[in-house]
């Protein structure tokens, strides 16, 4: 239905928030678009009515390329309905008529049409007790409710949301949310960028996760929130964010890992005592025991934390033969290994860099 | 012998010293009003005959030779100049005038020639008629008439008899300076009328009078704008021109005083006198109907016109476009910046100076721009006041770029603009008060010419404000009726669903 091919958006001051942006939407599809901030979802979607025009690349919407000049796109965008974060309804119409006038004024009804369709639509998404009232009288809630009946007064083949909820009290989220679930029952063809996952993932059958100008992971929502196959995705899914260092000698700074770790533990408001055993941990077995005992040390660290799951974890992988890093003479570290939030594995593994010793651990906090 | 000649000189000393004591107001001597303020009017250059006798003194420029009577009253002023003739007529209205007995000098008067295709064939007839005017003793008669025995209520010239074969003169006279030209019986009068009355009948023209001020008609005459200019006082630098006429006439100029107020009319009386003269004599109630009339005209079209101008240039330009705008904003920039009369002044000397619009006509263009400019800045204010989202909102459910604007953002720009617009209307009728610079006889300068003859400032200046008030009381209604009438928010559940049947 929809085809868009090596699509390039570039903006004046030169940022380039789409690359190279293949996609086929087809009918029936409820795709959630996802991914971090600045990855290009909204401009995606805008480009797809050519409310942002992009640089280069083709839409073809129903056998028609809409990027071509002489293209009439107001005939195009009555087939695509838009509803915007910020619901956009006509501030000087009231709600009966934000519903009735695109339909009398773009689709040529008569005025009883209009409004026996409005009325059906008002009452569809609960909100018949409102006709005579203006935007600037209703919640939040409502007026997206109101903007997305607007939308459908057009019967669009498309409804593209552009992050419909964004803007709205989290007690509001829901009465939109169902309302857009509804529709993705009824089979309407739709395209929702989101930052809610749990929402993507009940109303969605395709899932587009954005990242390095493009669509970086697609899949079928089982796919893209249980087994994200890129490191990306699976990171931008669990929330994780992580710090990595390469020790080669006992003469590794330190002081100034544990103050890249305080800002970081800052930034994602872990608790200072929890980075506090990370850092004797690290300090333990990197500095005391391996590269004290080997010849020729190479270590990575990787600090690891899941918001989702709130697990700050600790990689360590390194070349040379296997230490046992448990037997050590610090009562400290000891008195960390056993205690009941901490957990310890080790392995080897294949690694063609010859990293083949593995330690992971992790640490949880329980709220005293 | 030598006893006689003492008595004799002590004799001719006491009548020489004595007036002094009865009337020394009369007796100063113009050096002893050095440092003090001066009025003249401004324009006729009386100024230079006293300049280097009073360094000190600083002069005050009035446009109305009436307003100094004023201003001395008040005691803005000490003294002013004025021609002996103009002072016959004000001493007639205010007993307690009264002039130096020395005099500050004379003046002649001559008359501009317009730069036009006319001026040498003219310039020639008008030296020709003046020589010949003072050979058959037409000066003398004139002067007395006009000016030794000058009276208000009865002198009059005739206006009628003209040919017209030689084509129309227009001819720039004062129009509130008796006994030169003025208004009576609601007909334009005075010496300078019944010259150029004169001079037509014998070439063969018919003349038709224009009223400017003063200082408007060298200018208006130069541009071509006028044929001919009456009663410009002869100085070096307006000779440089080269298109002066000689001299027809010339008169003393009198320095005016204040002498003893003797009044012997009571307060009530004064004031129906005052009210009869302004209003019922002459039957001059009109003349303030028919400058309120014109007025009213020049607001209506300008804002009728400079709404449509505004509309249509804004319409033009609201996509952005880098080189309409810049236009646009260059002359709003000049038009904005410029003092009304400087550009009414232009727009009649100038810009349409060899045309034969109207003075009121050339108002009403220039005050069409000037609300075109404001109505094109309050679009775009209103325009930028509505937020993105909704030409996006309209955009993408397929809203034509006409119909956008139409439908949605100019019926919510028109909530933001609309009170600026009712204050620009007042603002406009305000600023229509200078149209008498170019010869429009507004209701100011209708004002201002009954005032010249009545020599009353207090019903003249309170009947005009009161006339403006109601004229904007009137036009801020009809603009209060139509911001209420589009008001989306005023409208009733039965207008809004219009054709609806069954609504609950």
């Amino acid at each position: 239905m929809i085809e868009i091919k090596h699509l390039r958006k570039e903006f004046d001051d030169n940022t380039v928030p789409l690359n190279d942006v293949n996609l086929v939407i087809n009918r029936g599809d409820v795709i959630a678009v996802i991914g971090p901030s600045g990855t290009g979802k909204s401009t995606l979607l805008r480009c797809i009515n050519m409310l942002t025009e992009p640089t280069s690349g083709n839409i073809i919407v129903d056998g028609e390329d809409i990027t071509e000049r002489g293209c009439n796109l107001n005939e195009v965008r009555k087939k695509m309905g838009m509803v915007f974060q910020s619901f956009n309804l006509f501030g000087h119409l009231t709600v009966i008529e934000n519903i009735m006038n695109p339909q009398i004024t773009l689709l040529g009804k008569s005025r009883q049409e209009a409004y026996d369709r409005a009325m059906e639509l008002l009452s569809s998404v609960g909100l018949s007790s409102k006709v005579f009232n203006y935007p600037d009288e209703l919640s939040g809630g409502q007026q997206q409710r109101i903007a997305i009946a607007r939308t459908l007064a057009m019967d669009p083949e498309i409804i593209l949301f552009d992050e419909p909820t964004s803007a709205l009290d989290p007690s509001m989220i829901g009465e939109v949310q169902s309302v857009i679930k509804l529709l993705a029952k009824s089979g309407r063809t739709m395209m929702i960028v989101t930052h809610e996952m749990d929402f993507a993932r009940k109303v969605a059958n395709r899932v587009l996760f954005m990242d390095e100008g493009g669509i970086y992971e697609e899949g079928t929502p089982k796919e893209i929130f249980e087994h994200p196959k890129r490191e990306k995705t699976r990171r931008f899914i669990q929330r994780l964010s992580s710090l990595s260092y390469r020790i080669q000698g006992i003469d590794f700074d330190i002081e100034a890992m544990n103050e890249e770790l305080q800002g970081y533990g800052e930034k994602l408001l872990i608790e200072s005592e929890r980075l506090s055993k990370l850092s004797l941990a690290i300090e333990e077995i990197c500095i005391n025991t391996i590269a004290d005992y080997s010849e020729n040390p190479d270590i990575i660290v990787k600090v690891e934390y899941s918001e989702k799951k709130d697990i700050l974890s600790l990689i360590i992988t390194y070349k040379g033969p296997y230490f046992d890093v448990r037997d050590t003479d610090s009562e400290l570290f000891k008195e960390l290994l056993s205690e009941p939030t901490t957990s310890y594995s080790e392995k080897t593994v294949d690694d063609p860099d010859g990293f083949v010793n593995r330690i992971d651990m992790s640490f949880k906090w329980v709220e005293e | 012998m030598k006893r006689i000649a003492v008595l004799i000189v002590l004799f001719l000393s006491l009548v020489a010293v004595m007036p002094l004591f009865a009337d020394d107001v009369t007796k100063q001597s113009i050096e002893s009003f050095d440092g003090k303020p001066i009025g003249v009017q401004t324009a006729v250059l009386y100024e230079e005959l006293i300049a280097d006798r009073v360094p000190n003194t600083t002069f005050q420029y009035y446009t109305m030779p009436n307003d100094m009577i004023l201003a001395l009253q008040s005691k803005k002023i000490s003294a002013y100049l004025i021609e002996q003739v103009g002072f016959g007529v004000q001493k007639a209205n205010h007993p307690e005038l009264e002039t130096l007995d020395e005099l500050p000098g004379y003046i002649d008067a001559t008359m501009i020639v317009g730069n036009n295709s006319k001026q040498d064939t003219l310039l020639a007839q008008l030296n020709e008629f003046i020589a010949l005017c003072r050979a058959d003793g037409t000066a003398d008669e004139m002067y007395d008439y006009w000016i030794n025995n000058f009276d208000p209520e009865t002198s009059t010239c005739d206006t009628t008899g003209f040919s017209g074969e030689n084509g129309i003169l227009s001819v720039a006279v004062e129009g509130g300076y008796e006994p030169f030209s003025f208004v009576s019986n609601g007909s334009l009068s005075g010496y300078d009328i019944d010259f150029i009355c004169r001079f037509s009948r014998a070439y063969g023209y018919t003349p038709v009078f224009y009223e400017v001020p003063f200082e408007s008609i060298a200018p208006g005459v130069e541009t071509g704008k006028y044929d001919i200019g009456m009663n410009i006082v002869v100085s070096e630098e307006r000779n440089e021109t080269g298109t002066l006429t000689d001299v027809y006439y010339s008169c003393p100029v009198v320095l005016v005083v204040l002498g003893e107020q003797k009044s012997e009319l009571s307060f009530f009386q004064q004031i129906s006198n005052s009210f009869y003269k302004t209003f019922i004599r002459e039957n001059r109630w009109k003349l303030f109907l028919q400058g309120a009339g014109v007025t009213v005209l020049i607001t209506l079209v300008s804002i009728l016109a400079g709404t449509g101008i505004g509309f249509a240039v804004f319409m033009f330009i609201r996509r952005g476009g880098k080189i309409p705008n810049g236009i646009t904003d260059f002359f709003l920039w000049l038009i904005h910046g410029m003092p009304t009369v400087l550009l009414l002044m232009i727009l009649y000397y100038i810009v349409f100076g060899s045309s034969r619009l109207g003075g009121m006509w050339v108002s009403a263009v220039g005050f069409s721009l000037m609300f075109a400019c404001s109505m094109i800045d309050m679009l775009r204010v209103g325009y930028n006041a509505i937020g993105r989202g909704q030409f996006e909102a309209s955009t993408a459910l397929g809203y034509s770029d006409t119909l956008r604007f139409f439908k949605i953002i100019l019926p919510q720009a028109a909530r933001h603009f609309l009170p600026i617009y009712r204050n620009e209307v007042v603002t406009l009728i305000k600023e229509t008060s200078v149209v008498g610079y170019i010869a429009v006889l507004d209701l100011t300068k209708i004002s201002d010419l009954v005032r010249s003859r009545t020599y009353e400032a207090f019903f003249p200046l309170i009947l005009t404000a009161i006339m403006y008030f109601v004229i904007e009381t009137i036009m801020t209604y009809i603009v209060k009726r139509i911001d209420i009438s589009i008001d989306p928010r005023r409208r009733s559940q039965a207008d809004i669903l219009k054709g609806i049947k069954e609504w609950e």
